[in-house]
């Protein structure tokens, strides 16, 4: 545990070495070579990736995430779950936006009414309301607590808060909607020193922060003098900027270019899961797929290790069942579907499916090598699958509804999981009637545990819940499980104490450059 | 050249520029699918931006009606909301613009450059060695693809010897004062010499990997422009003068030579404006060729409109202006 006393003492060792370094005339400086730029600087006006990574060093959260991908308190000092529909939040003392003014309650309330509340923004509502799903009202108790009611239980409220970063009303009312779009006023380890549109966003250390969760070692100011976000579209050209010294992290990282720069003397290759699951979902209402004995031959015909090694160059994880292993209530003892062609065959004599029986595997353009592949993999069967191409505009709607997807057979697709919590993707993908429930999966089980988890409040029933319900997933088999597809970075050598996240957020408040 | 015959010449434009406009339009109208729903897909919009959005794009109304919409908006300059942006299109587009104007001025001058001694050396020197050497060469530079070559001048000049940054406009050291939003304006305007310098480094290898292919087919131009110049009779009549060689060429041969080059020179600066997307993705440089990519893969139709109206409006204007150098240089060319 950290101390106040760690804390003050981290912060102001940190400062007498920024100074020093100063007077030594060298900036402490990180470059990250991103693919694209910052749409806007406002928080509250954007669903962007690489925004969010800018502006998550500009601005705090509530609540954040450590390395492992659990959520933290950041401006919030504790919170606490007074029922299911209700979240208490004691906020820190003495923390400072970057203009000076003195964060208080009201600022919080004032950032998550400005993110739910239809117009607040100027006649406008923000984009990210929709993150916060039920989040009703936000109350301010007293100068240090507020407190968030929902409309109705939402369990995964805290793993959604670390997306949302609190802004200054007064500076909000000083310069306006415009204004906050390349004006910001954070209390984040950096504030922004320029903004080259299309080219680099520009921090520099905020002197005055108050240093972050201190339940998450290295809190204290920023450890670097400039944090420069580089714009590099391109991936030979980011790969090149990081083999020559230019920048010292790069995003998307293609496979075939990592042993390139494993090779080079000053860079490293570094890999994290992602948040993405993906999987084949089997129409449930048409034959053949209604018997489970053809889900589980399907499951037992593909050979995932194949496809991942082959095609996708070792960079994506195995998966039993729905859940990521870095996810809330994983369950890591799921049964395997071992890869065995004999056994698939003999399932689906057994399920009376003909030899030569035509399938389709729908998909859109991008997945189409990997479509293909599981299509020629599941052939050995003695199936005959096909992969079909289409428009993501026409295949969406296609298999929204039962009636729609009457005649269609295989979906190719994939279902984001940033919470990083069962209720974001097992809801929508597998409860009866859920918006993303492409395979008509419909279990009374399944259903009554989403449920009950969805109002628990003891983390460690909810967490026992989802385990239950993602091993009846398993055995039912509604879907070909496939796998998570990693995130993979290029890292500087010289770059200390960063490592990727699952969220895919850069931090830099705790880097060291050496 | 009179008035009426520019003014003449003016309107003949009109009706490209009608087209293009029409097919402009028609993208959106011709995309499967509902477009809103398309455009937004990946912006989480909320229904009242959605309608909004709708509403710009008046797809309540005829298409005839739309159509006339459309125009009288592009003529005011309005070309609606980029809701990737959250602001106007036309505001997204101004801030990109100089930078793409500067690297394509830069590109071209570069081209002019290289093109006419090269030319010149090649006519001169005709059917000899070095003539089919520079035939060569300008054949490979041709059909260099900017995509490649763009790469391995950054894996020669900076990462191998570090003599060029690899990309951007300047150094992060440098903040310069955005007056025209024009670099190598802005920084001596600035009186930045450093900046100055650091924005020259920056320009060098964007501005060649756009410039080497335009100074190729340049170089190709001027040496059978030259070459059939240096055949003339006032050619060989002002040898037989005694004219030293080097004057018989600058003076006389070489002015009439670059006649056609400067119609190609305009023509290809045309090109260069919108032709360089993938030069400005390869070094990330912050010019409307990026940002047109970046709106096609974010399905930012507006923008995309913008842009191509833009791009043909320019590539019209710098033909026109060709013809009028044309004949300004060449009295016995008319409009």
């Amino acid at each position: 545990m950290f101390t106040r006393r760690t804390v003050v003492l981290g912060g102001a060792l940190a400062v007498a070495a920024a100074s020093w370094a100063k007077a030594q005339g060298r900036v402490r400086e990180i470059r990250v070579g991103v693919t694209q730029d910052a749409l806007t600087l406002d928080p509250a006006n954007h669903r962007n990736r690489e925004t969010q990574t800018v502006i998550r060093n500009i601005y705090d959260g509530l609540l954040t995430r450590d390395a492992e991908m659990r959520i933290r308190p950041e401006i919030a000092e504790s919170w606490r779950q007074i029922d299911a529909r209700t979240y208490e939040f004691r906020l820190r003392t003495g923390i400072r936006f970057h203009s000076g003014d003195v964060l208080t309650a009201e600022d919080v309330k004032f950032t998550f009414d400005r993110l739910t509340k239809d117009n607040a923004m100027g006649g406008q509502t923000s984009p990210r309301k929709g993150l916060l799903g039920p989040l009703q009202d936000t109350v301010v108790l007293d100068e240090r607590t507020v407190r968030m009611v929902l409309a109705e239980p939402w369990p995964i409220l805290p793993a959604m808060l670390p997306f949302q970063e609190v802004v200054n009303r007064r500076h909000v009312e000083r310069v306006g909607q415009e204004g906050m779009q390349t004006r910001p006023d954070g209390c984040g380890p950096f504030r922004l020193a320029e903004w080259r549109r299309g080219e680099a966003v520009i921090l520099e250390r905020f002197a005055d922060y108050y240093g972050g969760s201190t339940e998450i070692p290295g809190a204290g100011p920023a450890q670097i003098d400039r944090a420069i976000f580089r714009v590099m579209p391109e991936n030979s050209a980011r790969i090149a900027a990081l083999l020559a010294g230019e920048v010292d992290i790069i995003t998307e990282l293609p496979a075939s270019a990592m042993r390139q720069v494993e090779a080079s003397a000053n860079a490293q290759v570094m890999k994290v899961n992602g948040t993405r699951t993906f999987f084949v979902a089997l129409n449930l209402a048409k034959k053949p797929f209604n018997d489970v004995r053809v889900r589980h031959a399907l499951n037992h015909a593909l050979d995932k290790g194949a496809i991942i090694s082959r095609i996708l160059n070792n960079t994506a994880t195995p998966l039993r069942g729905v859940m990521s292993p870095d996810a809330f209530a994983f369950n890591p003892d799921l049964p395997e579907y071992v890869h065995d062609v004999a056994r698939a065959r003999a399932l689906l004599a057994e399920a009376g499916v003909p030899q030569g029986t035509e399938l389709v595997l729908d998909t859109v353009a991008a997945l189409k090598e990997i479509a293909e592949a599981i299509a020629a993999l599941l052939s050995r069967t003695g199936l005959r699958v096909r992969a079909q191409v289409w428009e993501g505009a026409v295949l969406t709607p296609m298999w929204q509804t039962p009636e729609r997807r009457r005649d269609r057979d295989m979906l190719l697709t994939s279902w984001g999981n940033g919470s990083l919590d069962p209720s974001d993707i097992m809801v929508p993908t597998l409860r009866t009637g859920g918006r993303g429930n492409s395979a008509g999966f419909s279990n009374a089980e399944v259903d009554r545990l989403l449920d009950a988890a969805e109002t628990e409040t003891d983390q460690e029933k909810r967490a026992a819940m989802y385990r239950r319900a993602q091993a009846i997933v398993t055995e039912e088999a509604p879907w070909i499980f496939l796998w998570l597809p990693q995130d993979i970075y290029g890292v500087a050598r010289r770059v200390q104490n960063w490592r990727p996240q699952a969220d895919s957020r850069i931090n830099l408040h705790r880097v060291r450059v050496g | 050249m009179t008035a009426s015959r520019v003014l003449e010449r003016l309107l003949q434009t009109l009706p490209v520029l009608f087209g293009v406009s029409l097919i402009v339009f028609l993208m959106i109208t011709l995309t499967p699918g509902d477009p809103v729903e398309i455009m937004l897909a990946d912006s989480r919009a909320t229904p009242e931006q959605a309608a909004r959005l709708r509403a710009d794009l008046g797809l309540d109304r005829p298409l005839p009606e739309r159509f006339l919409l459309f125009l009288g908006n592009a003529l005011r300059g309005d070309f609606g909301l980029s809701f990737f942006h959250r602001r106007p299109v036309w505001d997204v587009i101004a801030e990109r613009l100089p930078a793409t104007i500067e690297l394509t001025l830069a590109a071209i001058l570069l081209a002019i450059l290289v093109s006419i001694p090269l030319g010149v050396a090649a006519a001169v020197k005709r059917d000899r060695w070095l003539d089919r050497a520079l035939s060569a060469a300008s054949l490979f530079g041709v059909s260099l693809p900017g995509f490649w070559f763009g790469i391995l001048l950054i894996l020669l000049f900076a990462v191998t010897w570090g003599i060029f940054p690899v990309g951007g406009r300047t150094s992060f050291d440098l903040e310069v004062p955005r007056l025209t939003g024009f670099l190598l304006i802005d920084t001596l305007a600035a009186g930045r010499l450093d900046a100055f310098g650091s924005a020259l480094r920056h320009l060098a290898l964007p501005a060649i990997t756009l410039g080497l292919p335009t100074a190729a087919l340049l170089a190709r131009v001027v040496r059978s422009s030259m070459a059939e110049v240096l055949t003339s009779d006032y050619v060989l009549f002002a040898e037989a003068k005694g004219l030293s060689r080097a004057r018989v060429l600058g003076r006389h041969a070489l002015k009439n030579a670059l006649i056609p080059v400067v119609t190609v020179a305009a023509i290809e600066t045309g090109s260069l404006l919108g032709g360089n997307m993938i030069v400005e993705t390869v070094f990330g440089w912050p010019g409307l060729g990026r940002l047109v990519v970046e709106s096609i893969f974010a399905r930012n139709y507006p923008l995309v409109q913008a842009a191509v109206l833009l791009y043909a409006v320019t590539y019209v204007t710098l033909n026109f202006a060709a013809d009028l150098a044309y004949t300004a240089l060449n009295p016995k060319v008319r409009l």
